[in-house]
């Protein structure tokens, strides 16, 4: 079966010509695949490479070298890094969702703007959007008294569920979460993780980076060790987590 | 369909739909068009201006497309060529050379740089609008807000006062001007009530396309922020494509999802919003980002 | 050395009446317009009627009259009439009005036309302010003199901005006037010179006719000439052309009234009527002084009241 993400030696490093035009290296050759049904964490140290690999496959960073495959819903196959600006914008709408860590939302939008218009992006009609946004930020239990408030004067939290809500309101073929539960409290984050367990059963391909051990040997049917740059393992929870140390934050 | 060997498979898998503006190659010199005065100007060069020849290559080699519904950012500070670029595409001044073709409402294809002057006014009034930085350009200061938006309304052929009334009404509100101040002249309303009117006006006649230029530049904070934020709900609302000119990264991130950095006249870098922020690679563009997050 | 004449009675040197012909002699018919400026009057004027409503520049000769005071409209009557020509000159709708009378004069001297006051007798009507109440038939040309041809002129200053606007039929600045004026005073209160658009192309300034007269110019069955002789322009309505006043779909152009207002001298109601300055309360006579006369009923009061 293809799978759904398939990177194969992928490279980037960073020029940073305002300092001295040294280069940084992000990722050395990573080797990867995501499946449908299957959800692949990422684990390793801070400076591993995990950020930078959810973004190169996002294209907030413009791989240096490698192809990033993605299987598209019409059964085709796309290589990310040869696609025109264009085309990775609808990508992004239909193919791919990203939750990132931190909420970089305007801050003068409220929850159900952010998820209406995050479900119109990813191809929902307009006018049923509001009421996908209404049935995503109840799943992820924000209370509804927040739902018209501005999204600055959230708390770190709840600003992590809208986050999760916008990227799962309209569960796209792969998902890819950046810490997606490290703000949260235990009974929301039991909510939250419940809820990204439902979408690997729907089907959806979720590729994530986790601090938290316990949530990947929940949730993980994978784990991808990184370190400086590459895939060093890979292996059901029961097998790579064990060789984690002193990583949770 | 599934592919036995490792090579993708060529087809582009995502619709590629039609381009609502399409610019190739737009150029634009004050003084003698020459080899020299290309290879002595540019972002290699550090300048604009030829001296040797006395000519400033405000724009050169600048190409983009526009998609329906989509908004493109053009970045770049003073003297980068980004507002050269919005006139030659407003008309408001002549370029050197290139091509622009923009589809129209009735999906005619319209060859901005070979119209004349009367069919680009006819172009202006229905298909394409213009926000000014200064409203004061876009807008008539002795009339009042409802007759800014009467004109283009009575150059399309309104001709009932009342519809006249309600349309301008309607277009108000959705700027969120206070209705009580229709009959107002626009010379009695501060800068950032001006922009809306002006905002109105563009909107008046549905256009498929419309150019920001610096639209909240020159306004208090808080004030930019509230038209900021309505320039996106009709951005969104409305589906109109729009080219968003501005020096101010805030603006460009709120409204774009592509952009292109301009310095000394040439595009430098063009790509996704989000990726030339978190991974600007050209040497300027990576300068600009580290001032704009300073 | 000079001579002086001897003087043989004073009874001589005093002629009875007192009179301008008397002091300087008999009028001869004087060349007021020569052959050329004729022949450019008429080409502008045959131009004019070719493309109703467009402003034909022409070449304004100085004239007898000062700038301002009808030299446009004497221009093209001039260049128009000849000895077969019947005259009738207005001012107002007063054929005795003084200046009137001293166009007719000149008029009839330089051409050799006849004159009359009666509007079926005559061949041009030249005017100020004001169509006749009788109708002008085919053949029938009306001659208006104007002070301001451009019906632009109150929204845009730049020469090249109005030949524009007028060059691509763009009259939008002019809809906002109108709009502006509605919104400002709760009606369109443009009075005389009401802009028109003719025969769907070009907007004119019927200046300077009130509203009353502006619908009897549509469709209308004789030539209108329009002569501005200060700002060099003449323009033409040729028979049986549309002439629409601008207004919007729903503001209904509406000509001046006053009701129950009636002339005291032949006291019909549906001419256009002017307030009778000083007497006592207010007073109302017909413009057109010809046809009150004719449809005059009972003798004048006013005359009874100030004697």
């Amino acid at each position: 079966m293809t799978p759904i993400l398939r990177v194969r030696a992928l490279l980037k490093h960073f020029v940073v010509h305002n300092v001295d035009g040294r280069t940084v290296e992000g990722l050395c050759g990573v080797d990867l695949d995501v499946h449908a049904g299957e959800h692949v964490a990422l684990a390793g140290s801070s400076g591993a490479g995990k950020s930078s690999l959810l973004k190169c496959v996002y294209r907030t960073y413009l791989a240096t070298a490698g192809s990033i495959e993605l299987q598209v819903s019409s059964g085709n196959v796309v290589d990310i890094t040869t696609l025109t600006d264009r085309e990775m914008v609808l990508l992004r709408g239909r193919e791919l969702g990203y939750v990132s860590q931190f909420l970089r939302a305007e801050p003068r939008r409220t929850p159900m703007e952010i998820v209406s218009h995050a479900a119109v992006f990813r191809g929902i009609d307009a006018s049923d959007a509001p009421e996908a946004a209404a049935a995503a930020l109840t799943r992820l239990q924000l209370d509804e008294s927040l739902w018209d408030v501005y999204a600055s004067v959230l708390s770190g939290g709840e600003k992590q569920r809208v986050n999760l809500a916008a990227g799962t309101v309209a569960p796209p073929r792969l998902l890819l979460l950046d810490e997606p539960v490290s703000a949260l409290d235990p009974a929301n984050r039991d909510a939250a993780l419940a809820m990204i367990e439902d979408l690997t059963g729907l089907g959806v391909a979720v590729l994530a980076v986790f601090h938290d051990i316990d949530a990947m040997s929940r949730l993980a049917t994978t784990v991808a060790l990184m370190d400086a740059g590459r895939v060093v393992r890979t292996g059901p929870p029961s097998a790579v987590l064990p060789e984690l140390t002193g990583v949770a934050r | 369909m599934t592919n036995p060997t490792d090579e993708p498979d060529p087809v582009p898998p995502v619709d590629l739909v039609d381009h609502v503006l399409r610019v190739n190659g737009l150029g634009k010199l004050f003084g003698k068009l020459t080899g020299a005065a290309i290879e002595g100007t540019g972002p290699e060069r550090g300048t604009a201006k030829h001296a040797a020849t006395n000519t400033v290559v405000a724009a050169w080699d600048v190409s983009f497309d526009v998609s329906p519904g989509e908004a493109i950012g053009l970045i770049g500070e003073s003297g980068s060529g980004k507002s050269t670029v919005m006139r030659c595409l407003a008309g408001d001044l002549e370029p050197t050379c290139g091509v622009a073709t923009m589809r129209r409402r009735d999906g005619s294809i319209a060859d901005l740089f070979e119209m004349t002057a009367a069919e680009r006014r006819a172009l202006r009034v229905s298909d394409l609008s213009i926000v000014y930085q200064d409203p004061a350009e876009g807008l008539d200061l002795s009339i009042t807000a409802g007759g800014n938006i009467a004109e283009p309304l009575a150059a399309v052929g309104f001709r009932h006062f009342g519809e006249i009334r309600e349309r301008a009404a309607s277009l108000l509100e959705r700027t969120e001007v206070p209705i009580g101040r229709m009959d107002d002249l626009v010379r009695e309303f501060s800068g950032g009530m001006r922009q809306r009117v002006q905002l109105a006006k563009a909107l008046a006649n549905q256009p498929v396309f419309v150019l920001f230029d610096e639209p909240t530049t020159g306004l208090d904070a808080s004030v930019a922020a509230g038209v900021l934020d309505l320039i996106r709900d009709l951005l969104d609302e409305l589906g109109i494509a729009a080219v968003v000119v501005s020096h101010d990264f805030g603006v460009i991130d709120m409204l774009t999802t592509r952009c292109l950095v301009m310095h000394h006249g040439r595009v430098v870098e063009q790509g996704l919003t989000d990726q030339l922020f978190e991974d600007p690679i050209h040497p300027y563009s990576q300068r600009l980002v580290a001032a704009a997050r300073a | 050395m000079t001579v002086v004449p001897e003087v043989e009675s004073v009874e001589c040197i005093r002629p009875t009446p007192w009179t301008v012909d008397a002091l300087v002699g008999p009028a001869r018919a004087q060349t007021v317009l020569d052959d050329d400026a004729k022949r450019e009057i008429r080409r502008a004027v045959l131009t004019a009627v070719a493309i109703p409503g467009y402003q034909v520049p022409f070449g304004s000769r100085e004239m007898p009259v000062a700038r301002g005071w009808g030299s446009g409209g004497l221009q093209i009557t001039l260049a128009l009439a000849g000895s077969a020509d019947c005259v009738k000159v207005i001012d107002q709708g007063d054929d005795d009005g003084v200046n009137a009378v001293n166009l007719r004069r000149l008029v009839t001297r330089a051409t050799g036309a006849t004159e009359t006051s009666e509007v079926d007798e005559a061949t041009l009507v030249q005017t100020r302010h004001r169509i006749p109440e009788d109708d002008l038939a085919d053949g029938q040309v009306l001659i208006l003199q104007v002070p301001v041809p451009e019906p632009l002129r109150g929204v845009e200053r730049d020469m090249r901005e109005l030949r524009r606007m007028h060059a691509e039929a763009d009259y939008a600045k002019m809809w906002v006037s109108l709009y502006e004026d509605k919104v400002r005073n709760g009606v369109i209160t443009q009075s005389t010179g009401y802009p028109c658009l003719v025969n769907d192309r070009y907007v004119v300034a019927t200046t300077p006719i009130p509203r009353w007269d502006v619908p009897r110019l549509n469709h209308a069955p004789f030539l209108s000439l329009f002569g501005a002789g200060r700002e060099k322009r003449i323009y033409a309505i040729p028979p049986d052309t549309a002439v629409v006043p601008m207004t919007f779909d729903d503001v209904p152009f509406e000509v001046e009234h006053t009701p129950g207002a009636r002339c005291d001298r032949c006291d019909t109601d549906d001419t256009y009527l002017v307030a009778v300055p000083g007497g006592i309360g207010e007073r109302w006579v017909c413009s057109d002084t010809s046809r009150c006369r004719r449809h005059r009923t009972r003798p004048s009061r006013i005359a009874a009241v100030t004697s």
